[in-house]
């Protein structure tokens, strides 16, 4: 089975929109992907008029939220570097059980590489003060260029929406059956990679070898 | 929640509306199924209460063989005049069958079953995919829009489902961008969905919701244009002449405007400019006020003169740097001046001097408690044995001329000047009792009950013991009568000699009088008062008179 990679379109945000962007992208990724029973719930998003879809499981909405925070502490660790967050479904395969060894293996038959290249930000001991209004007041479009910013930000998150839409509908042969069960039917894992690691660029290189071009939907 | 509910293992609720009208489908019908949503805009005027919802069904007869059906859904009345109706959302259900495929055909139960499972899978994958992008068109943001406020809005959203594919107009159609969802394939066909939709509908809906560019309020409440009263007094603010250096004149000139409709807010004129140089010429030194009508006159602001400010307050709407008082306290003290200063108007100068019918502005006018005497002196010194009518002639006179020499040769400060104004219009407009009105002074310090025209008998005497300030032109005039008209040498004597018995002299302004004991010393503070050539030529004559009387 081949693993089918989705390359998003990068986003370039602020401090502050971190948070309601990932939220958008994931939630939006993994109700294509619960395939099992879901209530969807529409949420609204506060710093851009979009509305995007929940799969009502709070138990994924704590897990989600965790992992948004660790990609927030990851950046303002990490700053002036691009941070990718990758989303991973796979299938659990035990391998034959030997006496030294007892693997689970993991046979990753999708991800999707969420990018974003987050605007400097000071820590918040730092003394500059043209960006700290914006750790301190996330809501406030201060300037034209800030709406210009935003109008472009919310703009190129359309355009991240619709490429997961075409994708899911363009891939669902990859997919594994659907086990009878609620939520999210399929393993997951999220894990967060900066442009400083030294494996980040090879694990996209080797990515692209295994799957050809990435999918990049006008 | 119902079993059927959760099909496709999507948990919604039963939407009944949209259940009604696909029974054409359910019999297995493979016409499409075309669902348009409708951006229906009704005119400005457009009268909600008078419509009321409704739901039409109509029947199109497109051929022989087919009934199609066409569902409508709106919310206004049908047939509303005015209202345009745009298509911003086109989507186009179709099953495909593929040819030669028989339905229920036995084949392999176990393809079936694995092809059933992929297409619930699929089915499930599509279905999740409409339902979020439903949630990112842009019709989804004017559905939101409509249904969270309470307003009511000139546009709103219809649907309407039918078999056919209505033609859309060219310019929409132009506009739109397809999306095509990947087909399902089933065993002898595919389900097909399709999206025409429009990327931009804001120009349409956003007269709504744009907001008002930036303006200038220029008559909310504080400003000129807002207060009738204000506007009046702003009005009259640029009639101040400079050739009228009296408060009178200035209170004639507020006269005619307010028997005139008062004027727009005033805008600088020259003649304001003028009366503030006019002020400053009197030594005004008050503080300008620099920015009191800085967003409507920012020109004059820097010379404006906090004169004109306690009687044509400025607006509150601009702040003012300098340690102003309030407009209130402006306008009372204006009001409290006015009244503690009330103006005699003598009813016979009402036609003639339109000057003095108003007393409200006099601008620089004192307490009159300092003239009140003079007026009296005045009185005294021109009812000399001589008969009411010549009082009366005399003060015709009086008044006849301008007082306004006085003020060209007072080079006092300003305050002084204005004293001199107010001296000289009560003097000569205060009259006998006779002329008692509403603006009566009635002060007991300052007006002596004895020098009532009732006395008058020894005011000849009395007259010149008080203190009196005249004009020069008003003492001369006043001599040249008396001469004129003067009784009979034996009876002049005789009541010159009784009025220097019985009278007492009293204290007088050094200025103006002495106080001898004899008759004439009263002669001579005349020509004290009158104190120029002509006068003296005349004091001369009388002295000579008065000693021929003697001898």
């Amino acid at each position: 089975m081949n693993c089918e990679v989705c390359q998003l379109k990068e986003l370039d945000v602020e401090y502050f929109e971190i948070r309601e962007v990932l939220r958008c992208i994931l939630h939006t990724i993994f109700f294509h992907r619960a395939l099992g029973l879901v209530r969807p719930k529409d949420v609204d998003l506060t710093l851009f008029e979009i509305t995007y879809v929940q799969c009502g499981d709070a138990e994924l909405e704590k897990k989600v939220d965790e992992k948004i925070d660790l990609f927030i502490d990851r950046v303002e660790k990490h700053p002036n570097k691009k941070n990718q967050i990758c989303l991973s479904f796979f299938e659990v395969k035990n391998k034959q059980a030997t006496w030294f060894t007892h693997k689970v293996e993991h046979l990753y038959w999708e991800q999707w590489y969420i990018n974003l290249n987050v605007a400097q930000h000071p820590k918040p001991h730092s003394g500059k003060s043209h960006h700290s209004k914006l750790v301190l007041d996330p809501g406030e479009s201060a300037s034209d260029e800030g709406n210009a910013r935003r109008a472009t930000l919310e703009s190129s998150l359309h355009e991240v929406l619709f490429q997961i839409i075409k994708f899911v509908n363009e891939k669902k042969d990859h997919i594994p059956p659907i086990p009878n069960m609620e939520g999210v039917s399929f393993p997951y894992e999220i894990t967060i990679s900066s442009s400083s690691d030294s494996a980040f660029g090879m694990d996209m290189f080797k990515r692209m070898l295994q799957t050809g071009h990435p999918t990049m939907l006008s | 929640m119902r079993p059927r509910d959760k099909w496709f293992n999507l948990a919604l609720r039963d939407c009944p509306a949209a259940l009604e009208n696909i029974d054409f489908w359910r019999q297995s019908n493979l016409e499409p199924m075309v669902v348009d949503v409708v951006l229906v805009q009704r005119p400005v005027n457009w009268d909600y209460a008078s419509s009321s919802p409704k739901v039409a069904f109509e029947q199109n007869f497109l051929s022989k063989d087919r009934f199609p059906v066409v569902w409508k859904s709106d919310s206004d009345e049908f047939g509303c005049d005015g209202h345009s109706e745009k298509v911003i959302e086109r989507w186009i259900m179709r099953y495909e069958s593929k040819k030669g495929c028989k339905e229920g055909s036995s084949g392999n139960k176990r393809s079936s079953t694995i092809t059933s499972h992929a297409l619930y899978k699929k089915s499930i994958l599509l279905l999740r995919s409409l339902y979020v992008t439903v949630r990112l068109l842009p019709a989804y943001k004017i559905f939101r829009e409509i249904n969270s406020s309470g307003q009511i809005r000139s546009f709103s959203l219809v649907h309407r489902v039918s078999s056919s594919v209505e033609p859309l107009v060219r310019r929409d159609e132009a506009e739109m961008q397809q999306f095509t969802f990947t087909p399902v394939d089933t065993s002898c066909g595919k389900l097909c969905i399709s999206l025409s939709y429009l990327p931009s509908i804001s120009d349409t809906t956003s007269e709504s919701s744009t907001p008002m560019s930036p303006q200038f309020i220029t008559d909310y409440v504080g400003s000129p244009l807002a207060d009738p009263l204000k506007r009046l007094l702003s009005a009259s603010l640029p009639q101040y002449s400079p050739s009228s250096p009296f408060g009178r004149r200035h209170s004639w000139s507020y006269d005619t405007r307010m028997a005139s409709p008062p004027s727009a807010l005033p805008s600088p004129s020259p003649t304001y400019s003028e009366s503030r140089t006019l002020h400053s010429k009197f030594g005004s030194h008050r503080p300008p006020i620099s920015s009191r009508y800085s967003s409507l006159e920012p020109a004059q602001v820097h010379t404006k003169d906090t004169g004109y400010d306690e009687y044509f307050p400025s607006p509150n709407f601009s702040p003012s740097p300098s340690p102003s008082p309030p407009v209130g306290s402006n306008m009372l003290k204006v009001l409290l001046r006015s009244d503690s200063a009330p103006v005699y108007i003598p009813a016979s100068r009402l036609g003639d001097a339109p000057l003095y019918s108003n007393k409200t502005v006099l601008p620089f006018s004192p307490p009159l408690q300092a003239t009140r005497p003079s007026l009296s002196l005045v009185e005294r010194s021109l009812s000399i044995p001589t008969t009411a009518g010549k009082l009366l002639s005399l003060r015709g006179e009086e008044t006849a001329r301008p007082s306004g020499v006085k003020i060209s040769l007072n080079s006092s400060p300003h305050k002084s000047s204005s004293r001199s104004f107010s001296r000289l219009s009560f003097e000569n407009s205060y009259d006998d009792s006779e002329f008692s009105g509403p603006f009566v002074v009635d002060d007991d310090d300052t007006i002596d009950p004895g020098s009532r025209p009732g006395s008058s008998d020894r005011s000849g005497n009395l007259g010149m013991q008080h203190e009196c300030v005249r004009s020069q032109d008003a003492a001369v005039g006043a001599l040249v009568q008396m001469l004129k008209k003067a009784p009979p040498l034996q009876q002049d004597l005789n009541r010159s000699q009784y009025v220097s018995k019985t009278s007492r002299p009293e204290k007088s302004s050094n200025q103006i009088l002495d106080h001898p004991p004899h008759a004439s010393s009263n002669v001579s503070s005349f020509s004290r008062v009158s104190g120029i050539k002509t006068t003296s030529d005349a004091m001369e004559e009388l002295k000579g008179y008065l000693d021929v009387k003697q001898i």
